[in-house]
């Protein structure tokens, strides 16, 4: 079974074969000898070694533990592996034998992630901005919060103004990328 | 007058801290909840529930005549306000007390009292414990320029020259050399002035890189009054704390007599009773300022509990009914070992501590020796949008700080919160930097060193946690895919699936199937 997944943006492709009772996964190249064991519905029980590995051994090697949750709103995964939490958006699965097609991310589009007032608008329409930049401060949760550009871009589109109230997943404002069109 | 059913006047972690202290001592418990909160677990917990209003807290947790009513009706004797919200309230210490109930807390009167920071700082003065040093009252218009220097000369340099009107930062300027003096006074009087119509101005000690030290303590009706080992509370985001330890790596055995002293004059002074902090600043050379009064149980109360093992919820209610404060002032002002508390937080770390409300879907709380774990949160639960957004004091103990600190971070590492943001990965960062392990810090060491890093996330996935991450997600929609939805062999949380050959089997013949 092949799936390419893109993990913190970053496509991979990963294949999937049974063993003898474990899994080899072999993800861009690289293979694990994997047992895996569904604790619940979101945790899973690793127990990997580098390469195929011997098939006859008992199973062993080095344990993960893995909490996968589902992104409300999102197609996307966030796997937590040794504390730190790392984004997978899963493709749809790839058919032996076929490539992925390629991703196009498009321009950031900046929304409210709760329910508030739009406290200061700090960019207009035809302004650059880089990486964390604010874009839009917002008061929520009795904090104003600073809402911020994931990347280097140049805003397209200013959609709220000061004061103004907003729900949650309101869109603020458009970001195209530094070089896209 | 015994205790015998408290009505617990807030939610989240510390109303269930609250409902635990009760069941300990056979005391029935009343929760109050507002719409959001039907499912929280302090209404779980407690022996009754009453709803109270709408999520704001306006509408719900701040109003008082709607308490008042659930201890009503409820037959409660007593009511708990917790921290935050109404807990100083004079207005509700009074009508808690007018409807006939106890209040467990200090009286209205000390509320008011030592709420209001001119009062609390003449209090001070009166016990004779120092203040930051400055002009109890505006400098005079027409005073002449060496009586000014003279008055900046006595308070000590640096001196910062404020508002009376104040606030925001306008109106002040700091002054180091004697010679820029009357510079910086003609310049705050002229921007006080412009901003708030209002020229005059004061002048106030600036202490330098302080920390913030606290000291609880425990008062009676019976007059005696106990000052507990100081907490250090210096770490500090935005001005609120975030982790707290105790005892202080600042705090001599001498500071520390000196301090519990001052605070314990405090309290006397005013006749304060049930549980208080006193805050001060200490600075470099080891000289303390009173700061203010929390006229309150705190949220960092559970490391005090830790080095002296004594529970201060307890003795709040035996204070209320009426006990004598039988403690040996000895165990209270000495630790036993070293506690710290992270207060974690629904909040994205790498999204500049932006609030991260929503459905919890995992939750995990470490265990094991030495770690302790003040929550409210449940998986399944949501992160209401109407209130402080934090889910849980992690505390550790151990016998002395660095063993504490390991501690801490093998705690962090076990936490699984998914769903939400957590500050988790703040603290693992944290606890890993030289000035914390050091304890080399001041109040305003986290806000500096947050602006250095300019919102770089504190914990990355390196190439290796992606792979696993790569592989753990193929897996995980393999596995689903194959049990239609379910896990695979799956015989409940205890993982024992894989000690169950069969389960073993089932999951291979389903393996089997995805090729």
């Amino acid at each position: 079974m092949r799936y390419e997944l893109e993990v913190q943006g970053r496509r991979r492709q990963v294949q999937v074969r049974r063993t003898n009772g474990r899994f080899a996964v072999d993800v861009d190249g690289r293979t694990w000898s994997v047992d895996a064991v569904r604790v619940d519905a979101h945790t899973l029980s690793l127990l990997m070694t580098d390469g195929a590995g011997p098939e006859s051994t008992p199973p062993g090697g080095r344990s993960q533990e893995i909490v996968v949750a589902a992104n409300p709103g999102l197609a996307t995964l966030t796997a937590r592996v040794e504390g730190v939490a790392v984004e997978v958006n899963p493709k749809t699965r790839v058919r032996q034998g076929r490539g992925g097609e390629g991703s196009h991310s498009g321009p950031q589009r900046l929304t409210a992630p709760m329910p508030g007032k739009v406290v200061r608008v700090l960019v207009n329409p035809g302004d650059t901005v880089v990486a964390r930049q604010p874009v839009v401060v917002i008061e929520a949760m009795k904090m104003e919060n600073e809402l911020r550009a994931q990347r280097d871009g140049r805003v397209i589109e200013v959609a709220v103004r000061d004061g103004q109230s907003v729900e949650a997943s309101a869109l603020l404002a458009v970001i195209a990328d530094s070089g896209s069109p | 007058m015994s205790v015998r059913k408290v009505l617990i006047a807030n939610r989240g972690e510390i109303a269930v801290r609250i409902i635990r202290a009760c069941r300990e001592m056979d005391v029935s418990t009343v929760a109050v909840y507002s719409e959001c909160d039907r499912a929280a677990l302090h209404v779980r917990f407690a022996d009754e529930a009453y709803a109270i209003g709408p999520s704001p807290p306006r509408e719900s947790y701040l109003r008082i005549d709607r308490i008042i009513e659930a201890a009503r009706k409820s037959g409660a004797d007593a009511v708990h306000p917790g921290y935050g919200f109404l807990a100083e309230n004079e207005d509700f210490a009074a009508a808690v007390r007018d409807a006939g109930l106890t209040f467990i807390g200090p009286t209205p009167e000390a509320v008011a009292l030592m709420g209001s920071k001119t009062e609390a700082r003449l209090a001070a003065l009166r016990a004779g414990v120092p203040v930051v040093p400055g002009t109890e009252t505006a400098l005079d218009p027409d005073v002449p320029d060496e009586e000014i220097a003279r008055i900046a000369q006595g308070i000590g340099y640096p001196v910062l020259v404020k508002a009376v009107a104040g606030g925001g930062g306008k109106g002040m300027r700091t002054v180091t050399d004697p010679a820029d003096l009357l510079n910086a006074v003609r310049a705050a009087r002229s921007e006080a002035g412009s901003a708030f119509g209002d020229a005059a101005v004061y002048f106030e000690r600036r202490v330098v890189r302080p920390r913030h030290v606290e000291v609880q303590l425990l008062g009676d009706h019976h007059g005696t009054v106990i000052p507990f080992v100081e907490r250090e509370c210096s770490i500090q985001r935005r001005h609120q704390k975030v982790v707290e330890e105790t005892p202080s790596l600042a705090v001599t055995p001498e500071i520390r007599r000196a301090m519990t002293s001052a605070a314990a004059s405090v309290a006397r002074a005013v006749g304060y009773t049930n549980a208080g902090t006193i805050e001060f600043l200490l600075d470099e050379s080891g000289h303390f300022y009173f700061l203010e009064m929390n006229t309150r149980l705190q949220v960092e109360h559970p490391v005090t509990e830790m080095v002296t093992g004594i529970d201060l919820v307890r003795w709040q209610i035996r204070i209320a009914q009426g006990e004598r404060l039988d403690i040996d002032p000895a165990l209270a002002g000495t630790p036993r070992g070293h506690a710290l508390e992270c207060r974690i937080y629904a909040e994205d770390p790498d999204n500049n501590f932006l609030p991260s409300p929503g459905r919890i879907q995992q939750l995990r709380a470490p265990s094991g020796p030495g770690i302790r774990d003040d929550s409210g949160a449940t998986a399944g639960l949501d992160v209401p949008i109407f209130y402080d957004p934090m889910i849980s004091k992690l505390v550790a103990w151990a016998e002395d700080r660095p063993s504490a600190v390991a501690r801490m971070r093998r705690a962090l590492a076990e936490y699984v919160v998914s769903g939400i943001k957590t500050t988790l990965p703040f603290f693992t960062w944290l606890l890993q930097q030289p000035a914390f392990a050091s304890g080399q810090f001041h109040t305003t060491y986290l806000d500096e060193v947050l602006k250095s890093r300019n919102g770089r996330p504190f914990v990355e996935p390196t190439p290796e946690t992606e792979a696993v991450a790569a592989v753990a997600a193929a897996l995980q929609i393999a596995l689903a895919r194959t049990s239609g939805g379910g896990s695979v062999g799956t015989t409940g949380a205890d993982g024992a699936l894989a000690n169950q050959p069969s389960g073993h089997w089932k999951a291979r013949a389903r393996a089997e199937a995805l090729r």
